[in-house]
C-alpha cells in the first residue's frame, strides 16, 4: 500500500484539527446496524471497506440524499451532483468544473468506482473518500460553505432527522456523519459489465467488435500502446488505473513549466512535479472532455496525444516513450475506449428516482 | 529595446574574515548592439543551381491518417529537392558562417511562425535568430505533435491539438540545422537554421536569394540543402555594392 509514516501523521494531524474545530462532539460517527453487501459488477475487483464506516442501508440513503442536496453550497445553488451528474456518469462534461468561487482549477474526474482508489483527486492530496468529501464543501472555488453552517442547514432540515437516527442512533449532525454517509453512497457507485468485461472475464468473444479486440491488443501491448502499464488490467479484473502518479506532459507551457505543479504539490518531490493520478479509463466515452485540465476534447485526440509521445519536460514518465502507433492501432484503441462503458448501478439518481 | 542587468557582485573579503560577505547590487545598461551603418553595409545576391538531372516528384502517401488526406487539398508531392525546370534549386538556406565574430546583433521582436496545414510543415525552411520567438500554429483538423530534433539547442516535443492556440518557443544557441518531424505523422518535416545574426536567407524556388545591409567585410557564406549537404565560399563585400555568389550543385554520380 502507499502509506509513508509522514502521510500518516499528516492525515491524522489533519483529522486531529477537524476535531477540533468545535463543530464535532463526541458524538459517534460510526452507523449503527448492519454492512450491506454491495454487487460487484463484471470485472472488478471486492471492495475495500473501511472498518470505522461500514456502508449500512440506512448510511448509503443519508449520503444519496445528502450527494444530491444543494444545502451543502454556500447559496443553495450546489449540490456534489452539480458537478458529478449521473447523466454523464457522474462528471459535468467541463472542461474545468464552475464552483462558486469561479472556475476550478481543474477537470471533474468521476466518482464511479473511486472507492477503489488509494488516492483522491487528481493530486492524491485525500486518501479516502470519508477524507475527501467535506473538501468540496468548504472549497472556496467549490461550494465554498463552512462546515458549522453545512452542520446548521442539515439539522434545520426535518426531514434528515429520522435519517440521522436510524443511521447514527442519534439526531446530532456532525461534518464527520456527513463524511461518512456521503463515502458510503458513494461506495455504491460501482459501473462493470462492459462489453470489455464480458469479452475479458466473462467468456463472450463476441462483445466486442474486431476493431475493439485489436485495440484491447494495442492497449496491452508493450511495445504498442503501453496503456496497460499505467491504466491497470489484471487478470481477473480491472480498474484502468495504477492508483499511481505519471507525468504525461498534458499541461506543460511555453516555458517547459507546469501551471499545475500536480502531485509535486503534496510531496515536494521534484520527480512528482506535472504527475496527475491515472484516471480510470471505464465509461470514458462519456466523461469527454480528458485530463486533468480538459484540455483534450475527444478520445481520438487523446490517443494522437500518446501517439505523439505526449510533451516531452524534465519529468516525462519513462513509460511514455514505449508507445508507438500506427494509424490503424490508433483507431482501434479509440474503438477499444468505447467498450468500457459499463452498467449503472441502480439506486444512483437523485432519491425518490431510479 | 534596452535591457536592464542587474549584476550581482560578490565580494569576498580578503583574509578569508568570518565577516558577513557584502552583495551590492549593480544595475548596467546591457551591452550595445551593432548598429549596422547603412553607408557602409552592401548586399550579396546570387542563384543556386542543381546540375543532376531533375528529379521526378514523389507522392506521399498520408493514408495513415485519413484526417490528413482530407486536410491536404490535392496531391501532397516530396520537397526535398525542389529543382524547377532550368535546374533553380529551391529550399536552399543560405548564410554567413564566418566574418560576423563579436558582433551582438538585436534579436527581432517579430515571431517567424511555422504553420501545421494539410498535415505538412509551412514553410518547410526557416531561420530564426537566437532567442526570436518561434510560433507554432495548428490550422489541422488534426493533432499533431512538433519535434524538433536538436543536438546543440534542447530538444522538445510537444502536442497541439485541433483548435488549440498558438504555441511559442525559443532556441538559444546557434545550430545548424536543426530537423523537425512531426511524431504522429512520419512524412512531415521541416529544418530550422539558428544564427546569432540576421544574415541568413532561404532560396525561392526561382533559386534566388539575397541578403541585404550586411557591414563592408569579407566573410564566408555557406549554404546548406537537406539533401545535398553543405558548400561554402569567400566573399568580399563594398560598402554600397552588391556581391554576388552562386552555388551549384552536382547530380549524384
Ligand atoms: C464545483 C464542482 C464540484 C462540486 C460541487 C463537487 N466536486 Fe467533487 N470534484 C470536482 C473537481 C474539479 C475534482 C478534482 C479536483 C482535484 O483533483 O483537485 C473533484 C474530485 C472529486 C473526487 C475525487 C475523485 C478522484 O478520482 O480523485 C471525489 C470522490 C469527489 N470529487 C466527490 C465529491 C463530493 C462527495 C461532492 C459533494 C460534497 C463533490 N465532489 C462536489 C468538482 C466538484
Ligand atoms: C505513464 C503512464 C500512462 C500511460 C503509459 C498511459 N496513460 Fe493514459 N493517463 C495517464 C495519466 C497520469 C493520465 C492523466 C494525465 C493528466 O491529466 O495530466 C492519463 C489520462 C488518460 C485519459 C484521459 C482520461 C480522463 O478521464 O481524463 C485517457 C483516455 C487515457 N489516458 C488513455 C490512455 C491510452 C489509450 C494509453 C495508451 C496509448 C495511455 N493512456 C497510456 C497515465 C498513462
Amino acid at each position: 500500500m502507499f502509506f509513508r509514516p509522514w502521510v500518516v501523521s499528516m492525515t491524522m494531524a489533519a483529522v486531529l484539527l477537524i476535531v477540533c474545530d468545535g463543530c464535532r462532539s463526541h458524538v459517534q460517527d460510526k452507523p449503527i446496524g448492519q454492512s450491506v453487501s454491495i454487487p460487484i459488477p463484471l470485472g472488478l475487483p471486492p471492495l475495500p471497506l473501511p472498518r470505522d464506516n461500514p456502508p449500512t442501508a440506512d448510511a448509503v440513503a443519508l449520503g444519496r440524499a445528502l450527494f444530491y442536496d444543494k444545502h451543502l453550497s454556500q447559496d443553495d445553488s450546489l449540490s456534489c451532483s452539480s458537478c458529478h451528474n449521473p447523466q454523464t456518469y457522474f462528471t459535468d462534461g467541463q472542461r474545468l468544473s464552475k464552483g462558486l468561487g469561479g472556475l476550478s482549477l481543474r477537470n471533474a474526474p468521476t466518482v464511479m468506482n473511486a472507492a477503489y482508489l488509494p488516492f483522491q483527486f487528481w493530486d492524491g492530496r485525500a486518501l479516502t473518500l470519508e477524507e475527501q468529501a467535506a473538501s468540496p464543501i468548504a472549497d472556496p472555488l467549490e461550494m465554498n460553505q463552512p462546515h458549522n453552517v453545512s452542520v446548521k442547514k442539515i439539522a434545520a432540515n426535518g426531514e434528515y432527522k429520522a435519517m440521522f437516527v436510524e443511521t447514527f442512533g442519534s439526531d446530532d449532525v456532525t461534518i464527520g456523519r456527513i463524511e461518512n454517509a456521503l463515502a458510503s453512497f458513494e461506495r455504491t457507485l460501482l459501473s462493470g459489465n462492459s462489453a470489455f468485461d464480458r469479452y475479458q472475464y466473462g467468456g463472450d468473444q463476441t462483445a466486442l467488435t474486431i476493431s475493439q479486440a485489436r485495440g484491447l491488443a494495442v492497449f496491452l501491448d508493450p511495445n504498442k500502446g503501453n496503456c496497460a502499464s499505467c491504466h491497470t488490467v489484471r487478470p481477473h479484473d480491472a480498474l484502468f488505473t495504477d492508483g499511481k502518479f505519471h507525468n504525461t506532459g498534458e499541461g506543460v507551457g511555453d516555458l517547459d513549466q507546469f501551471s499545475d505543479i500536480g502531485r509535486y504539490h503534496e510531496t515536494k518531490v521534484k520527480t512528482d512535479t506535472g504527475a496527475f493520478k491515472t484516471p480510470t479509463l471505464r465509461n470514458v466515452a462519456h466523461t469527454a472532455p480528458y485530463m486533468h485540465d480538459g484540455r483534450l476534447k475527444t478520445l481520438k485526440e487523446v490517443v494522437d496525444f500518446y501517439a505523439g509521445g505526449g510533451n516531452s519536460n524534465l519529468y516525462l514518465d519513462p513509460e511514455m516513450k514505449k508507445i508507438h502507433l500506427n494509424g490503424t492501432d490508433r483507431e482501434d484503441l479509440v474503438a477499444f475506449m468505447q467498450s468500457l462503458t459499463g452498467e449503472m448501478p441502480p439506486n444512483v439518481g437523485p432519491p425518490g428516482k431510479k | 529595446m534596452k535591457m536592464k542587468i542587474c549584476l550581482l557582485l560578490v565580494v569576498l573579503s580578503a583574509g578569508c574574515s568570518k565577516k558577513s560577505n557584502t552583495v551590492p547590487v549593480a544595475v548596467l545598461d546591457a551591452p550595445a548592439y551593432f548598429k549596422v551603418d547603412a553607408a557602409s553595409a552592401g548586399s550579396i545576391s546570387g542563384k543556386v543551381k542543381f546540375a543532376g538531372p531533375r528529379p521526378r516528384p514523389q507522392l506521399i502517401n498520408m493514408e495513415e491518417d485519413p484526417a490528413c488526406v482530407m486536410a491536404h487539398a490535392g496531391k501532397a508531392y516530396d520537397e526535398s529537392l525542389v529543382v524547377d525546370a532550368h535546374g533553380a534549386l529551391g529550399n536552399a538556406f543560405v548564410y554567413i558562417s564566418r566574418g560576423l565574430e563579436g558582433k551582438n546583433f538585436e534579436t527581432p521582436t517579430t515571431p517567424v511562425v511555422i504553420d501545421q496545414r494539410g498535415c505538412w510543415f509551412r514553410p518547410r525552411l526557416l531561420g530564426l535568430q537566437t532567442g526570436q520567438t518561434f510560433k507554432i500554429v495548428n490550422s489541422d483538423p488534426v493533432t499533431h505533435n512538433i519535434h524538433p530534433m536538436a543536438m546543440v539547442n534542447r530538444e522538445w516535443n510537444h502536442s497541439q491539438g485541433p483548435g488549440d492556440d498558438p504555441m511559442t518557443r525559443r532556441f538559444i544557441k546557434p545550430e545548424i540545422m536543426i530537423p523537425v518531424k512531426c511524431n504522429i505523422h512520419s512524412w512531415m518535416h521541416a529544418y530550422i537554421g539558428v544564427l546569432d545574426h540576421p544574415y541568413f536567407a532561404v532560396t525561392k524556388d526561382d533559386g534566388s536569394f539575397e541578403i541585404k545591409n550586411l557591414p563592408a567585410g569579407t566573410y564566408t557564406i555557406s549554404i546548406w540543402q537537406e539533401k545535398l549537404g553543405t558548400q561554402e565560399q569567400q566573399i568580399t563585400v563594398a560598402a554600397q555594392t552588391n556581391a554576388t555568389a552562386n552555388f551549384t550543385y552536382k547530380g549524384k554520380s
